[in-house]
């Protein structure tokens, strides 16, 4: 009898993904069979952020920010009204956020980072990359931002200034990249395909 | 009191690995635990900030040696226990086997 | 991290000032522009304030809104306070003494005081 038990452990426990899962599914079980919550609502959670929340997003408003100067004011301005021209909303998460749009100049660039823990503005960049949240990059982009933009492949020259966001839950950051040069003729869509989440973390250039 | 999560500033932690596959979650788990921490939330279950708090509360080699969603679901047993929604006896034990009558995993290889 | 909705989502309360609000409306104890200095903090609990601003002093940029303090929230205070809370900048060198670089964080008004005035000195 502990013969069975002992090679179903060795099989399962040796492997922390098992564990882990045995833990989330006992969780699930015990919090339907109270009432709390449906398998058929977390289904739907998790349908809904996967198809909705992704870095497209983000790089259609910068786009938009590229070859729409008005457009690109009132997002610097009021980030909430100006992504909710294209549909996108910051809310319908579990608390309202204020979007803070910052923006890159020859001057100036902008990195965000969520020290405290990895807030970060789901919607419009889709699920935070790994990176975002370890604490290598917590702890060090306040401290060292240039050494840590370089480990990224970015290399900023000693007269541009760099402003670190240090995030929060109630408010969210995106920047909007420098436009690259030779890109005068492209197309919105085209302009939106350029633009990757690392640059709208500001880890990129673009 | 400061806590481990307040690394802002903090050296040794080494130089940032900018590796990334594109995936949301790595295991299905790791989704569930994601719906299960925005279900509870919304029905008010606790607040964000609570979840933190719990995330915070985590000792600092185990906050350490966790990943982010180990963190998460380590913070949604501690609250759905602490808000009375499961007895604390009826979640699974970490590393054993699944809670029954009858004798347990001995919780051998249980890593950290 | 943890907003954890779509992108289409039903837009909840929007914030009530954002950082192109003109002033200060009533009730903000600081505008942009004055330097305040963080509170010596160290509460037992989550706060927002984190260690490497504590005890330094910062400009104050912009103001983001009024929203429940989450010291209050975690430790059951009923109601808990509503604050504005301010993006304040602070210089690399003021925070470690080296570096050219900014970090701006966003603190709840009670984690904040004026800069306590300066003597005329000799």
């Amino acid at each position: 009898m502990s013969v069975p038990t002992r090679s179903r452990g060795q099989r399962e426990d040796g492997h922390p993904d098992s564990r882990l899962a045995r833990r989330q599914r006992r969780l699930e079980e015990l919090l339907e069979a109270a009432g709390v919550v449906t398998g058929a609502e977390l289904d739907a959670i998790l349908d809904r952020y996967l198809a909705t929340a992704k870095p497209a997003n983000g790089a259609r408003v910068v786009a938009r920010a590229w070859v729409d100067e008005g457009f690109r004011h009132r997002l610097l301005a009021d980030g909430n009204a100006a992504v909710a021209e294209l549909g996108f909303s910051m809310g319908g998460g579990i608390q309202p956020q204020l979007l803070r749009v910052v923006e890159n100049t020859p001057r100036l660039h902008n990195v965000v980072v969520c020290t405290l823990c990895s807030c970060y503005p789901l919607a419009l960049l889709g699920p935070s990359p790994s990176w975002y949240r370890s604490e290598a990059y917590r702890s060090r982009v306040v401290r060292r931002p240039r050494e840590v933009l370089e480990e990224f492949g970015l290399h900023l020259p000693g007269h541009v200034e760099v402003r670190v966001w240090d995030a929060s839950a109630e408010t969210r950051y995106m920047v909007v990249p420098r436009r690259p040069a030779g890109t005068e003729g492209m197309a919105e869509d085209a302009l939106a395909g350029l633009v990757t989440r690392r640059g709208l973390i500001g880890t990129a250039a673009v | 009191m400061t806590r481990i999560h307040d690394v802002g500033g903090m050296e040794g932690f080494g130089p940032v690995d900018p590796t990334e596959d594109g995936r949301a979650f790595h295991a299905d788990w790791e989704a569930r635990v994601f719906a299960l921490n925005t279900a509870l939330i919304r029905r008010q279950a606790y607040t964000l900030d609570e979840f933190r708090d719990a995330i915070e509360h985590l000792a600092p080699e185990r906050y350490l040696a966790s990943s982010y969603y180990e963190r998460w679901l380590e913070a949604l047993e501690g609250l759905a226990v602490k808000k009375g929604l499961v007895a604390p006896g009826d979640l699974e034990e970490e590393g054993g086997d699944a809670p029954g009558p009858g004798p347990r995993g001995s919780g051998e290889g249980r890593g950290r | 991290m943890k907003d954890e909705g779509g992108a289409t989502g039903r837009a909840l309360e929007p914030p009530r000032s954002g950082p192109g609000a003109e002033g200060s409306p009533p009730g903000e104890r600081f505008r942009p522009g004055e330097t305040v200095v963080v509170k010596a903090l160290d509460p037992p609990h989550h706060t927002r304030a984190p260690r490497y601003v504590r005890g330094h002093r910062g400009v104050v940029v912009e103001v983001h809104g009024v929203h429940p303090r989450p010291d209050d929230v975690v430790t059951g205070a009923h109601p808990p306070a509503m604050e504005p809370v301010y993006a304040v900048r602070f210089s690399a060198a003021d925070l470690w003494g080296e570096g050219d670089h900014s970090v701006t964080v966003n603190l709840w008004e009670a984690y904040l005081e004026p800069l306590p005035l300066q003597g005329t000195g000799p």
